[in-house]
């Protein structure tokens, strides 16, 4: 105890020396090429970023920045479209995220208790993520239309649905989110199949053993084992609801009546069609804001179940 | 002089074949183009002037449009003619635009040969057009053929912004929004549609907005075994709800600036207060509200690409189109079947939407590459060329000068089975570009954000999110804030 205590102040001291004067460790010096190739792609663009959200951008004869101060973002505070896209967002971020993790755990459930043509089931369903989202919006597109589309020709002969898909807001906004599903649900599956495959299996036989239901099983072992493998996969897929884009580029474009113009597309709008760099790289950076704060709120959430250095 | 020298004044065999080649093509072009109807206006052409930049290769970023397919499948002859190779870089417009911005903003000059339209391009970023008079009153290169045979209301729509002598482009197609209807079906029904009706359903010049709702409710309710729906439109949200409203708009007497018909021809800097809350404006809406109410349901999913295959598969008997698509239609099931009208009148006017746009130069390439692009220019807008397109299998171009027009061959086409589809528009287009009947949206800096707004608010009007007069008065406010946006960034 008495060696402790006098070694201890000595560590300590060693700690509070300068970086520099100490160098960097071996992890570090093997690290910093990376850090610097990171720093020039990611730092300087975020710095420059911040510097045109607080400038007005001109375009005609090289990028010039005039300092407006906040004015960008005053005008997104007090910006009622931004705030309508920020709703269909979460909209949007609820019903396609909340469908793909139901939706992927209960096929990665199936396919782990299937015996039989494991291998050809699990090819088939990681399809359509194997797709690009372009493709998947153009295919949306075919499909949904109302003059030969085969999803829109069979909704109207099993008396579902009769108008167009993608020209009404409520269908629409439900088309563009069940592709996005589509797309990513077998992610998901993924994901939580391989979490389900590292299971011990003999606690799953010894509670068998003892008696337990499937559901019981389910719900009191094999939902809290895989319960990390399921906050990353919900992670990932956050992130990427949250930019939201492609598909609905190619099928919507926003419309109608701005029911699909969820934040990207606004963005999108802002940056390149009305060419109002300094307003649209703030709508980005609150993008961002809200895309780490999600991030944060995963990774605690890991950290407390010690999923998670 | 050295060996090189000597060598270089010595030519091979091949090398006089080529030259020889390309002067007789050099010096066949004004030739042709007087045969094809141009003036005696026409310039000597010389060998020199159209050989100066061979091995250049020049850039040409375009819409993808019918005119733009058909010279990239028949570039050869200016390739022969001038040395220079064309790389084409088809895209759609949205796209197009967001390239040339970021071009012009990097000042590095990509593309050197750029498909100016005037309201997404032109007007915004002029500053960066190269101005063609400089490049035609050089005596080093070779002049515009006989620019007096532009359609002089093109001309000025598609190359000139605010400055009437200044020009920035030349007229490269001119696909203007007309009334194309199922001939056979009306001819079909036309008397039974006269007794229920009371007026002849024939497309005529005193056919109004009114009568094509009636046709098309008629058709809707009394023909669906010929064809399910009267009418269709393209009202999806996007630039093509815009095109297809303002029609109704201009037709009922509304407008989206006082003296629009000048904002739309030359452009303006300032184009003053939106009109669009004025009871015309707001009456015009309401008619586009109605007309779309019984229109083929998929309309408000619909651009103008969407509109032409639901004509073509059958699902509609009429709606106002692009006059290009008739080369795709005539092409179709219903080749034959169609006919072409200048749209309805309304109370005020009939109005079909100009959607013209001309090729520019890049004004950030560099000089010789600006010179190379200026032989392009003047080659792909010639008559000789536009002839070519007209006639191309590929393409099915929209002549933008007025001999062609006058052209034997082209007179004979007018009539079905035609070589050239896109003529057969021609009585339908001559009428619709009369000044008292063109339609042309404001060319203004600040368009691509009065665009969206437009057509957005319009989007929420046909979803029933608003009345007619919410749509307009929101659509002014949108006007007024995106009008005041790119006046402060001007006076930076």
């Amino acid at each position: 105890m008495a060696v402790t205590t006098r070694k201890a102040p000595a560590a300590a001291a060693r700690h509070r020396r300068p970086l520099l004067r100490r160098g960097l460790s071996f992890e570090g010096k093997m690290l910093s090429p990376a850090l610097l190739v990171l720093a020039a792609v990611s730092i300087f663009p975020f710095i420059y970023i911040i510097a045109m959200s607080l400038s007005s951008v001109r375009m005609i004869g090289g990028i010039s920045f005039d300092w407006v101060g906040l004015d960008n973002w005053t005008r997104l505070f007090g910006d009622g479209a931004v705030w309508g896209s920020w709703l269909r967002s979460i909209m949007f971020f609820v019903l396609s995220v909340g469908l793909q993790m139901s939706l992927g755990i209960g096929i990665a459930l199936a396919i782990y208790e299937t015996r039989r043509g494991r291998n050809i089931i699990t090819s088939l369903v990681l399809m359509p993520m194997f797709m690009a989202p372009v493709i998947v919006g153009l295919l949306g597109r075919f499909l949904t239309d109302s003059t030969y589309g085969l999803y829109a020709w069979f909704l109207d002969t099993i008396g579902l649905y009769n108008g167009d898909i993608l020209g009404s807001r409520t269908s629409a906004f439900l088309a563009v989110t069940l592709m996005d599903v589509w797309e990513w649900t077998p992610l998901i599956a993924l994901i939580v199949l391989a979490g389900l495959t590292s299971m011990p299996k003999q606690v799953l036989e010894a509670a068998a053993i003892d008696g337990a239901s499937y559901w019981s099983r389910l719900r009191d072992i094999v939902l809290p084992m895989i319960s990390g493998v399921i906050i990353v996969a919900l992670l990932i897929r956050s992130m990427d609801a949250i930019r939201y884009f492609d598909i609905i580029t190619n099928t919507t474009n926003g419309g109608p009546a701005d029911a699909t113009k969820i934040v990207p597309i606004r963005l999108y709008e802002t940056a390149f069609r009305f060419f109002d760099l300094g307003y649209a790289a703030a709508i980005g950076l609150s993008m961002l804001a809200v895309t780490i704060l999600m991030a944060n709120l995963f990774m605690r959430i890991l950290k407390q179940r010690g999923l998670a250095r | 002089m050295t060996d090189s020298n000597r060598a270089g004044s010595r030519l091979t065999r091949r090398q006089m074949v080529v030259r020889a080649s390309a002067g007789a093509a050099a010096l066949a072009l004004p030739g042709a183009l007087s045969a094809c109807g141009g003036s005696d206006k026409t310039t000597p052409v010389s060998t020199d002037e159209w050989r100066q930049f061979a091995g250049t290769t020049l850039n040409f970023i375009s819409e993808n449009t019918a005119p733009t397919s058909a010279i990239a499948a028949n570039v050869k002859p200016f390739t022969d003619l001038t040395g220079i190779e064309v790389k084409f870089s088809q895209l759609e417009l949205s796209a197009l635009v967001q390239k040339v911005a970021l071009d012009f903003a990097s000042g590095i000059g990509a593309y050197d040969v750029v498909y100016a339209d005037p309201y997404q391009v032109l007007a915004p970023y002029k500053s960066a057009m190269a101005e063609l008079n400089a490049f035609n009153a050089d005596p080093n290169l070779p002049k515009i053929q006989d620019l007096d045979d532009f359609i002089p209301t093109q001309l000025d729509a598609a190359g000139r912004f605010v400055d009437r002598e200044k020009l920035y482009a030349l007229p490269y197609d001119a696909p203007t929004l007309i009334w194309m209807y199922r001939k056979d079906i009306f001819e079909k029904h036309r008397g039974r549609m006269q007794d229920d009706l009371g007026f002849d359903p024939m497309p005529g010049d005193d056919s109004t907005w009114e009568q094509f709702y009636e046709i098309s409710n008629w058709i809707r309710t009394n023909a669906s075994d010929d064809v399910p729906y009267g009418s269709g439109h393209q009202a999806k949200q996007h630039d093509s709800l815009m095109n297809d409203f303002s029609n109704v708009l201009w037709a009922y007497g509304g407008d989206y600036f006082a003296n629009g018909q000048d904002v739309g021809r030359y452009g303006s800097e300032d184009p003053g207060e939106p009109l669009l809350d004025r009871p015309e404006s707001i009456e015009g809406a309401e008619m586009y509200r109605k007309l779309v109410s019984i229109a083929h349901p998929a309309s408000k999913g619909w651009d103008w690409t969407g509109l032409a295959e639901a004509f073509m598969a059958g699902q509609v008997a009429m709606g106002a189109e692009w006059h290009e698509f008739a080369a795709g239609i005539e092409a179709s099931k219903i080749a034959g079947k169609v006919g072409y009208a200048r749209l309805p009148r309304g109370p005020e006017r009939s109005a079909n939407m100009y959607g013209g746009t001309g090729i520019g130069i890049n004004g950030v390439a560099p000089e010789r590459q600006q010179k190379a692009a200026w032989l392009f220019v003047n080659w792909a807008t010639s008559p000789d060329t536009q002839l070519s397109n007209l006639k191309s299998e590929v393409g099915g171009g929209t002549p933008t000068r007025e001999s062609i027009y006058r052209l034997p061959e082209v007179q004979q086409a007018r009539k079905p089975p035609s070589a050239m589809p896109n003529v057969l528009t021609t009585d339908a287009v001559f009428e619709a570009w009369k000044p008292e009947n063109i339609g042309l949206r404001p060319k203004i800096a600040a368009w691509n954000e009065c665009d969206t707004v437009i057509f957005t608010e319009l989007s929420k009007m046909l979803a029933g999110s608003q009345t007619a007069e919410q749509c307009m008065r929101n659509a002014k406010d949108g006007f007024e804030g995106a009008i005041d946006r790119a006046a402060a960034l001007r006076r930076q």
